[in-house]
């Protein structure tokens, strides 16, 4: 064998262990109880995923995300097709050791606490009293649910709920994890604590396939996402490559003057370039929404200023094609 | 009588059976199970095949559908190593804070109030209270473990499935086949915690119900003298108390009892200057030990048959000898030796020589009424089976059903009067020694089964034999637990506390069940059944030979039976399980046969398990 040739192999090899979640011709088609065909939710789908991706399986409502995720776990059997995690098959069991899932709803036993919760979870993956101890109080304490260690699940709000669902998908500290609509029911600021602990989890180095229908969550956090519908894939990629204009320039600048705005109009206009819009931004309501609850938490029972109207009073964006 | 069937010991009946064509345990549960794997692997495949999605034609399909069941079996084998008993452990504390969390302890509420209110109808002026109050609380305590058992098992998967919580439990590192164990574990310390409960409630409720106290009615008292005007001591009577009183006999040293009367009797408490206290009454409960011989006939002629002659009655369990001819039922013992008899002691409790303590029972068939209220004659002898050697026959009187508890002394005497051993002279060295009954009365007849006599060993303990009886309830309890797990991996929780149900009930009545499937019974299969029940014909007249009576007879013997007979060798046989009546029958509940109920129980854990393993295996979770 060459030279050329081996490093060739070990090039191959090195890219197909990287390779986490691969799927060949996915396909899965309900049927009723008499085997008659219900509906084809997933048509030969083929996807890879790769280590340390965050990657976003987008579409909307059955577009078969989460028959897929589903098809991953092993939850659901394809009807055509295969679906390996870690070079495994899906119906393997031993892939869930390095496995995290986050369900669409946390589907935890609401009659056992918090504590209880993860060491059930913790039990289930063979780990010694004391490193389950260890583990559990890092992840109540990782996800804000100290106070409330000992109260039944029944008692908590959905978005502690999705909280003690993300400590139990994170038990085994897996490499890859699997969210179920990761956002779904939460509120702006455990939106945001949510897509910050899924790129704290990007920056471990730990592999994230998540389905999600908001487009914004999907693009705040996603390396490269997927785009199904009816059980098709739409398209396939980069995020920023995907959503990048390649034929007009953004230019944000802080303390302008009225003339050199003009001017700048003018420079556009000199190089024959369509002026799209040039005005002051406004923020976005879920980043006002946080600064006054911030606020809020700072100083308790006293109004919050919105200084940041303010802020973008000298600044200008302007957008030409 | 409850000992219709011989318990073996536990290694013969484990390897080599019980004679016949019963053969050992261990190679028929095997056959049973190898046969079952069988068809579920057919089963398997056939169903791997219609699910799949085929390209490439019919005989890829087959390929496929193959490779699927091998893959599947393949995976199988090697995730039962993988069980990892910490896992089944936090899955049973689950199923375990699950049961708690569904308000269980109720059910002990409920028990007690039944208890409570049980105490209003049941009688201890009873003639035998003690077997009354046994059977009551053992059957109550059988049906409402039973049925907690039922339910807890049958809803928890489905449960899961519904709620969805399996998803967060079968996407960790679990084997199937540890969510079916776990479960079973979990229910069955649930389980075991209540019947220990009710266990207790139980022995409180007997042993306080049936304890009661005599006086002593002064004015029955009588001293006894002999002829000879010497003083032979005191007799009496006690009050009547729980509808019974007690006759009461004092000799002359003090020493006295108050006589057996509804199974029991009360010590006397007597003071030096003679007054007479009643004490509680003891020998409610009993635990007898029999030791039981082989049973066979002489017929009228004098010649030895298997069986006595029919008296017409339907239960063949027992066979009959007639009256005063050569017939003879005759009982041959093993093992007898010096160990086998007590030492008996007279009034003055001095030791007044050896006797075999035996005890019989005697079913009475009559022909003529005979004189009314007087019990039938028969005699007792013992033989030697090797010198031949007989003893001069003994009298007794035999009223229906009742156990007779005899004491024939060592010491006999030959027919002729010459005095004769019963150890030393009829029992032959290896220890064996026949005896022989017959009825005296010519036109009446004796009816006996291999179990109606035997030679008393000491009593067991009560108590132990009380723990007994509920370690077989708790076997019942495992077996429906584990059935009721497996069958709710396939289906929702009310279809497989239906199923579970059906499957008590079949095994409740599996003798039946057996005898329809293998067309002893009257009546034909279920869809012989369905015709005669339709037509209004009873189950022995004939049908006419139509073609349609001609293609139900096909089915029943070409598909339901076969199906019924498929069934019955995986129907656990709850009315043997149940062995509540050797505690209210007052005999000791053997440990051979604790030891075959408690393999039975865990054939059925073990065959099921495995079946709910791959039942589980091959659902889709997440439909």
């Amino acid at each position: 064998m060459s030279e050329a040739t081996s490093a060739e192999t070990a090039g191959a090899e090195t890219a197909s262990s990287e390779i986490v979640v691969q799927t060949r011709a996915l396909s899965k088609v309900y049927r009723d109880f008499w085997g008659r065909q219900k509906v084809r939710a997933l048509k030969s789908l083929d996807l890879e995923v790769r280590k340390g991706e965050v990657f976003g399986l987008l579409g909307p409502n059955g577009s078969g995300k989460t028959t897929t995720i589903k098809l991953l776990l092993g939850l659901l059997f394809p009807t055509e097709g295969e679906a390996l995690l870690f070079g495994k098959d899906s119906s393997d069991v031993s892939k869930n050791e390095r496995l995290g899932y986050l369900p669409e709803e946390s589907y935890l036993y609401r009659f056992l606490n918090a504590e209880e919760t993860l060491d059930f979870y913790g039990r289930l993956f063979d780990m010694p009293a004391d490193v389950r101890e260890q583990r559990i109080d890092e992840l109540i304490k990782m996800v804000g649910l100290d106070r409330a260690r000992k109260r039944q699940l029944q008692e908590y709000s959905k978005g502690m709920t999705r909280r003690i669902g993300l400590a139990q998908a994170l038990i085994n500290n897996p490499e890859l994890i699997l969210l179920d609509e990761p956002t779904s029911g939460l509120d702006p600021i455990g939106t945001r604590e949510m897509k910050d602990m899924i790129l704290r989890l990007k920056a471990e180095g730990k592999t994230v396939v998540m389905c999600s229908h908001l487009l914004a969550d999907v693009q705040d956090v996603c390396d490269r996402i997927a785009i199904l519908h009816q059980g098709e894939l739409k398209e396939l990629g980069r995020v920023d490559t995907l959503l990048t204009v390649a034929d007009v320039t953004q230019l944000r600048a802080k303390g302008l003057t009225g003339e050199c705005q003009q001017e700048l109009r003018d420079v556009i206009a000199r190089h024959h370039g369509e002026l799209l819009e040039m005005n002051n931004p406004t923020t976005t309501l879920e980043d006002l929404f946080l600064k006054i609850v911030r606020d809020s938490e700072a100083r308790p029972g006293r109004r919050a200023s919105i200084e940041g109207a303010d802020d973008n009073k000298t600044g200008g964006v302007a957008t030409a094609d | 009588m409850v000992l219709e069937r011989e318990i073996y010991p536990y290694l013969q009946w484990l390897l080599w059976g019980t004679g016949g064509s019963n053969f050992g345990a261990l190679p028929r549960f095997f056959a049973v199970c190898a046969g079952f794997a069988v068809l579920a692997i057919l089963l398997g495949y056939v169903v791997s095949l219609l699910r799949a999605e085929r390209r490439g034609g019919f005989f890829t399909g087959l390929l496929q559908a193959g490779d699927r069941v091998f893959k599947t079996l393949k995976s199988g084998i090697a995730e039962l190593a993988a069980t990892s008993p910490r896992r089944v452990w936090a899955l049973a504390k689950l199923a375990m804070k699950e049961a708690w969390r569904r308000r269980i302890l109720i059910a002990l509420v409920v028990y007690v109030v039944l208890l409570l209110f049980a105490a209003w109808f049941l009688s201890v002026e009873h003639p035998d209270p003690a077997r009354l109050y046994l059977s009551f609380v053992l059957s109550a305590t059988t049906g409402l473990v039973l049925l907690i058992a039922l339910l807890i098992s049958a809803f928890s998967l489905p449960g899961d499935f519904k709620s969805k919580t399996i998803y967060t439990v079968v996407t960790k590192p679990v084997r199937a086949g540890e969510i079916i164990l776990g479960r079973i574990l979990g229910f069955t310390v649930v389980g075991t915690f209540l019947l220990v409960a009710m266990g207790l409630c139980n022995y409180v409720f007997v042993t306080r119900s049936l304890g009661h106290v005599h006086q002593v009615e002064a004015d029955s008292i009588e001293r006894q003298t002999s002829t000879e005007g010497e003083d032979e001591g005191r007799t009496g009577r006690t009050t009547n108390t729980a509808g019974h009183r007690h006759r009461i006999e004092v000799d002359s040293d003090n020493q006295g009892i108050a006589l057996t009367e509804n199974g029991h009797y009360h010590p006397l408490d007597i003071d030096s200057e003679g007054r007479i206290t009643v004490r509680p009454a003891v020998g409610f409960l009993r635990a007898r030990q029999p030791d039981y011989g082989k049973l066979r006939f002489v017929d009228r002629t004098g010649v030895e048959k298997a069986r006595g002659i029919s008296v017409g009655s339907e239960w063949t369990y027992r066979s009959f000898i007639d009256g005063n001819t050569l017939a003879t039922a005759i009982w041959t013992f093993s093992n007898i030796s010096a160990a086998t008899f007590e030492e008996s002691r007279n009034d003055q409790g001095e030791a007044s020589g050896e006797v075999l303590p035996i005890a019989l029972k005697v079913r009475v068939f009559k022909t003529h009424k005979g004189t009314i209220g007087q019990p039938i004659s028969g005699t007792i002898q013992f033989r030697n089976p090797e010198t031949t050697a007989v003893s001069d026959p003994e009298p007794f009187y035999a009223k229906d059903s009742q156990i007779d508890e005899m004491f024939p002394s060592r010491a006999q005497v030959t027919p002729e009067g010459e005095p004769i051993d019963l150890l030393d002279d009829l029992t032959t060295e290896d220890g064996r020694l026949e005896i022989l009954v017959k009825c005296a009365e010519r036109g009446q007849y004796f009816g006996f089964a291999q179990a109606d006599l035997y030679i008393s060993k000491p009593d067991g303990s009560t108590l132990m034999n009380f723990i007994k009886v509920h370690l077989s309830i708790w076997i019942q309890m495992v077996i429906v637990i584990t059935v009721g797990v497996v069958i709710s991996t396939l289906v929702s929780g009310p279809v497989a506390m239906m199923f579970t149900a059906s499957f008590i009930i079949l095994g409740i009545f599996r003798e039946k069940f057996l005898e329809i499937a293998t067309d002893q019974a009257y009546g034909g299969g279920p869809a012989e059944a369905l015709v005669r029940m339709g037509t209004q014909a009873n189950v022995v007249s004939q049908l006419d030979q139509t073609w349609g009576v001609m293609i139900v007879q096909f089915i029943d013997t070409f598909i339901s039976r076969p199906l019924m007979w498929g069934v019955g060798q995986i129907l656990p046989d709850f009315q043997y399980l149940d062995s509540s009546n050797y505690a209210a029958e007052g005999y000791n509940l053997p440990w051979d046969r604790i030891f075959q109920d408690l393999t039975i129980c865990g054939g059925y854990v073990v065959a099921f398990s495995v079946l709910g393993y791959f039942l589980l295996r091959t659902r889709e979770v997440a439909r």
